[in-house]
């Protein structure tokens, strides 16, 4: 049995050191250059509905302990193959390519922020992707030790730069300007699907859940703990930009982490966010690429995939999955995503996806709830169905206004919906023909859970075989 | 009287969080037996696609604990959240009433030979 080493503190940190990201701040500093401190209040809400979302997660996973593929194995056995395909592989894989994507564009838009080249950032971005991509290729985790450093150095820098703005300690010069440039709490609604991509990601802790003492409080309450203190971090950084930095500068910064420290502290605030944001960048990247070609692989484990991202390299690499997934990073990028404005949009084009599937999580909830209401549950959310309810109604609310400009709202649901429809037509096709099982029937949770077993596909295919005979 | 006795047909890895919980809540007195047995799957394998005809009997272990019926329901509920992993071979609990409890060494019977 593995040893349960990990306290709360390991928790809340390994959470958050999950969920902030560079890209992170591309939608920090757009969101408060558009509304000033206004979108605190869009970070509130969002922060509350991840909670929700995170609330139920943790029942999920104590009704389905200790499985690595997550949210996609809840989903089979919540909803069958159908919408198991269309959120998983839409809202993670999809979606966690673009988020990738725009992560690297970050990266390139570092280093001519702090070089000026002339060479468009866009080619710097392709060789990072490059390198990343025969590194992971070689089964080379090149940040495996140092990925909690550059995480911590990330989080640790931006929680002294928002304490430095916010008690007015920086060295730069301090800007008098209008705080709040909301007119009311509808325009902090149009940007909480920005607010949204800063507290993504809490779930990706479950999975180290059996390493972790007392895992049925400290799961829930670590995951919850680390989305609060994101939220206060952030918003010490949102109201430090304030002193510091124009708020149109900011939204119109590629780099507005970098503008901020610039802002605070001169030269020394440039070139600490920018080592910083490098490092996180790669880290984040690296973490990327090889968390999806894993994803790939859970999701051919549990035969809603082509076996052929299930095949490894010589070094061990599940290299089908980092091909593909290198190679969709590649083309988003050269298609030039380095602008702030391009930015925004595909994080609020990826969002999406995450967002249907927070739904679905919290609908699996009620559902297991309503199938197996005698199934011992290490943690249940309080209060009935009201926080999974909230859940769904929040995320709905914020895909609904993922963007302010109808416009560009519509622009997002027609990619959106394409890609959904592309999906839905692989997964018909694919439960139709391949694993031949009704679309809509779940699968029986013990069913699932065997899945896990590294022999479950094996044993499988040997009666295909022997029936084919 | 008012006891019951539970036995927990489980996995063989399961013992240690069980003591440990149970201890917890105050129970105190435990019997374990190392038995073999299966359930309605014959005793296949989970990640097997078919199931056995015949009964295949595995390693399994008998716990037995005798507790008051005021807090049966508690224990049951502890032992079950112990237990769960949802994968097949999470056991079954067997509850039944005693009559009574006599302790060998002074003769005492009934709740007196639970102190």
């Amino acid at each position: 049995m593995e040893e349960k080493r990990l306290g709360l503190p390991s928790v809340i940190s390994t959470s958050v050191g999950l969920i902030v990201a560079t890209s992170c701040l591309m939608s920090l500093g757009q969101g408060a250059g558009a509304l000033g401190t206004g979108f605190i209040i869009s970070m509130i809400l969002a922060c509350a509905i991840n909670i929700c979302t995170a609330l139920s997660m943790a029942e999920l996973n104590s009704l389905m302990p200790n499985l690595t593929g997550g949210l996609a194995q809840y989903t089979l056995a919540g909803l069958g193959s159908f919408a198991t395909i269309v959120t998983m592989v839409g809202g993670y894989i999809v979606c966690q390519a673009i988020a990738g994507s725009v992560e690297c564009a970050m990266f390139g838009n570092a280093i001519n922020t702090a070089f000026n080249t002339g060479i468009p950032s866009s080619v710097y971005c392709i060789i990072l992707l490059v390198i990343l991509i025969a590194a992971n290729l070689r089964g080379i985790d090149i940040f495996a030790k140092v990925q909690n450093v550059v995480a911590y150095g990330l989080i640790g820098s931006l929680i002294i730069m928002g304490l430095i703005g916010m008690f007015g300690l920086g060295t730069g010069e301090k800007v008098v300007q209008q705080m709040d440039l909301t007119n009311g709490f509808s325009d902090s609604f149009a940007y909480l699907g920005l607010a949204f991509f800063l507290f993504i990601g809490c779930e990706f802790v479950i999975p180290i859940s059996r390493n972790v003492k007392n895992e049925r409080r400290n799961i829930p309450l670590g995951m919850v703990l680390s989305l609060i203190i994101i939220c206060v971090m952030q918003i010490f950084v949102v109201i430090g930009m304030g002193r510091y930095t124009r708020w149109e500068d900011l939204s119109e910064s590629v780099s507005p982490h970098i503008l901020y420290g610039t802002s605070l502290l001169g030269f020394v605030g440039t070139l600490w966010m920018i080592l910083v944001s490098i490092f996180a960048v790669i880290s984040t990247v690296n973490s990327c690429i090889s968390f999806l070609s894993y994803m790939c692989a859970g999701m051919a484990k549990i035969n809603l995939m082509p076996e052929f991202f299930l095949k490894k390299n010589k070094h061990g690499a599940y290299y089908v999955g980092v091909l593909l997934i290198g190679l969709i990073m590649i083309a988003v990028n050269a298609t030039g995503l380095s602008t702030s404005d391009s930015l925004s949009f595909m994080i609020l084009v990826a969002i999406v996806f995450w967002m249907v599937s927070y739904v679905v999580s919290n609908i699996n909830v009620l559902i297991f709830r309503k199938r197996m209401p005698k199934a011992p549950r290490t943690f249940k959310v309080p209060l009935g169905p009201v926080i999974p309810i909230i859940g769904i109604i929040g995320n709905i609310f914020m895909i609904w206004n993922i963007d302010g400009d109808p416009a560009v709202r519509n622009l997002i649901f027609t990619i959106d919906g394409i890609i959904f429809v592309l999906l839905a037509i692989y997964a018909a096709l694919w439960c139709k023909f391949k694993i031949k099982k009704p679309m809509f029937k779940p699968v029986e949770i013990h069913e699932v859970m065997a899945m896990e077993n590294s022999l479950y596909l094996e044993a499988h295919r040997k009666t295909k075989k022997k029936e084919g005979k | 009287m008012e006891y019951s006795k539970i036995e927990v047909v489980t996995s063989l890895n399961k013992l240690d969080g069980l003591e440990k919980a149970l201890s917890a809540i105050g129970v105190s007195g435990m019997t374990v037996s190392q038995v073999i047995g299966c359930g309605v799957q014959n005793g296949t394998y989970e990640f097997e696609p078919e199931k056995n005809e015949v009964m295949n009997l595995l390693p399994k272990q008998l716990i037995m604990i005798v507790v008051l019926n005021s807090v049966i329901d508690k224990v049951v509920d502890i032992i079950k959240k112990e237990l769960y992993t949802g994968h097949i071979g999470d056991g079954k609990i067997f509850i039944s009433p005693i009559s009574n409890i006599i302790r060998v060494r002074t003769g005492e019977e009934g709740e007196e030979a639970l102190k």
